[in-house]
């Protein structure tokens, strides 16, 4: 399943990526059987766009031409409000901000994203945050990208949807799903989290999911695994991409040194005495939400090596996760056998 | 607003030596004495107006660390500007110019320009001093002489060092102050006038995207007369 997204400008303000597209009408958004059953197969729209998971906001700023990233991969996106602990989940910051968060494949054809992807929106005043098809387009920022390998996410609070989200560097997120999203967005995220947590075994075993398409042409799929002379291919056909893969390197070998480097900063952080910039007039930096709620280091284990990984040495599969997180998201969501993606 | 051109920067250097920190303090003109380290990419992004244009930054902030060396090298494609940065009170980082260079020059286009950044990061040896400064406007001069005379005392790397470094390799030399702000405008815009001049001179196809140079939807002449600050592309809160 490639992203193509449709409805891509090159409008730019001075603050802002402005985005602008136009979204099919669809009916309520309650079922996820509703999709597969209204449409032919052959004709069956996207209902990850209809979900606002797909093709949405962050993914055109993404791959729109100011800054054209991974722009053969799919994003799988929602729209969260950050929010901090204390005797009840509250908002961090005016109701007019949201965070937007993604995450997708530097190379659209790992099994699974690497890449997580973060931006905050304003939206105008009044307006409605409907994430798959707001009325105007509200301003979005991205502000950071992170290889998935150092990040944990965790479902936080499964009743307020919260998810949590760590890096290795120790700043928490805590992020609730924007309340316009339906409950199966949450499932999304939930299923989404299980798989980076335990991997996904079932991305080219499971034989309920039909591959009706593949990213990677057969014939560049070497069965022995001979990852090399496929991205030697790669390379040679996509030189923007090249580098990126680069990201996919090193990312392991990082940690011991994040780790040691993290002890020596906490040590000059509590030596240190916060000094307080004259012109900072106590905007919030979020400090506080970074404090972790455990020391319990334990999860940075999973930063090594997932298991889908080790399932997977080749490191190239022809079936991008982001289109079997829909198609496995569980029975009470979609028909056993994959007739859509 | 619409802009000319936009032009991707890049800010690389050691750990420590104090990007994010330039960075906030270019687009939000604030100082955060403590910041995260860095891992991936954070972004920040202005407007400026050189020769009456609108042209927009957009500035990639990277991980210093020696073990993010390998994706930092990821981020180089396509950019216009590097801002090489080492830390005045720490030698080390000054020694370590010459790899970060190579991985420029090596990842990314040839015309790329790079300016070297004597930044300092070095914190106040007088805690009070901050203090002072939210109590007393007027005592924050007097905090700016202390913390000068303590930066100078513990500067290891001299600024003709730093000209020298930058003569041999063709680099643009700055020392700035990312808490004081000091030069930190003159130099994310010093850089964009000299990637401008290399435009006018046809040195750059802006019609390669791997030059780090986009052309805006209205490459329209604004009022503007000076090359200066256009506010905060990001400021004014907003989430993560």
């Amino acid at each position: 399943m490639s992203s193509v997204p449709h409805g891509k400008t090159w409008r730019k303000s001075k603050k802002t990526v402005k985005v602008t597209r136009s979204y099919p009408t669809f009916p309520s958004l309650n079922a996820w059987e509703e999709f597969r059953g209204l449409f032919p197969v052959d004709q069956e729209p996207n209902p990850g766009v209809g979900l606002g998971v797909e093709e949405g906001l962050l993914c055109q700023v993404v791959h729109s031409p100011e800054f054209n990233l991974f722009p053969n991969s799919v994003v799988f996106e929602s729209n969260f409000v950050q929010v901090k602990r204390g005797r009840n989940w509250r908002d961090i910051y005016k109701a007019s901000y949201t965070m937007a968060l993604g995450v997708t494949s530097s190379v659209p054809c790992l099994p699974l994203p690497n890449i997580l992807l973060m931006a905050s929106v304003k939206w105008h005043q009044g307006q409605s945050q409907t994430w798959n098809r707001p009325s105007t387009a509200p301003n979005i920022f991205l502000k950071r990208i992170l290889p998935l390998k150092f990040v944990e996410l965790q479902v936080c609070d499964h009743h307020q949807r919260i998810l949590q989200l760590r890096t290795v560097t120790e700043k928490i997120y805590y992020l609730k799903l924007h309340p316009d999203h339906p409950e199966t967005v949450f499932h999304f995220w939930i299923r989404l989290v299980q798989i980076l947590q335990k991997g996904l075994s079932i991305t080219t075993k499971d034989p309920r999911i039909l591959v009706t398409h593949c990213l990677v042409p057969k014939n560049c799929c070497s069965p022995s695994g001979d990852s090399k002379l496929v991205q030697k291919k790669l390379q040679a056909s996509q030189p923007s991409e090249s580098l990126i893969q680069l990201m996919a390197k090193g990312e392991s070998e990082a940690l011991s040194q994040i780790f040691a480097d993290l002890h020596q900063q906490n040590q000059l952080r509590s030596s240190k005495k916060v000094e307080i910039n004259k012109n900072s007039s106590g905007r919030d930096s979020s400090r506080e939400d970074s404090i972790p709620c455990t020391r319990d280091l334990r999860w940075r284990a999973s930063f090594t090596y997932g298991e889908w990984e080790r399932e997977n040495p080749s490191g190239l599969q022809p079936l991008s996760l982001l289109s079997t997180l829909a198609a496995s998201t569980g029975p009470q969501l979609a028909p056993p056998i994959g007739n859509s993606i | 607003m619409a802009y000319a051109y936009l032009f991707k920067y890049i800010i690389i250097g050691d750990t420590g030596v104090g990007k994010s920190c330039l960075l906030l303090q270019f687009t939000d003109k604030r100082f955060q004495p403590v910041h995260d380290l860095t891992i991936g990419v954070e972004f920040g992004a202005r407007m400026i107006t050189i020769d009456g244009k609108q042209i927009k930054l957009q500035i990639w902030d990277t991980a210093g660390q020696e073990s993010f060396r390998s994706i930092t090298r990821s981020y180089y494609r396509g950019a216009a500007g590097a801002l090489l940065v080492y830390d005045i009170t720490r030698r080390d980082t000054f020694n370590h110019l010459t790899t970060w260079l190579e991985d420029a020059r090596q990842h990314s286009n040839s015309n790329m320009v790079i300016m070297l950044i004597g930044n300092k990061r070095t914190q106040s040896a007088f805690p009070w001093t901050g203090i002072i400064c939210i109590y007393s406007h007027k005592l924050t001069s007097l905090s700016a002489i202390f913390e000068n005379v303590d930066l100078e005392s513990r500067r290891e790397v001299k600024k003709e060092e730093g000209e020298a470094f930058a003569r041999e390799h063709g680099l643009i030399f700055m020392e700035t102050s990312a808490k004081t702000a000091s030069n930190v405008e003159e130099a994310f815009i010093n850089t964009a006038k000299e990637i401008y001049e290399k435009i006018q001179e046809g040195v750059f196809d802006i019609n390669n995207e791997a030059n780090g140079i986009k052309i805006g939807p209205q490459h329209a002449a604004t009022n503007a007369t000076h090359a200066g600050n256009q506010g905060g592309q990001q400021a004014g809160g907003g989430c993560c």
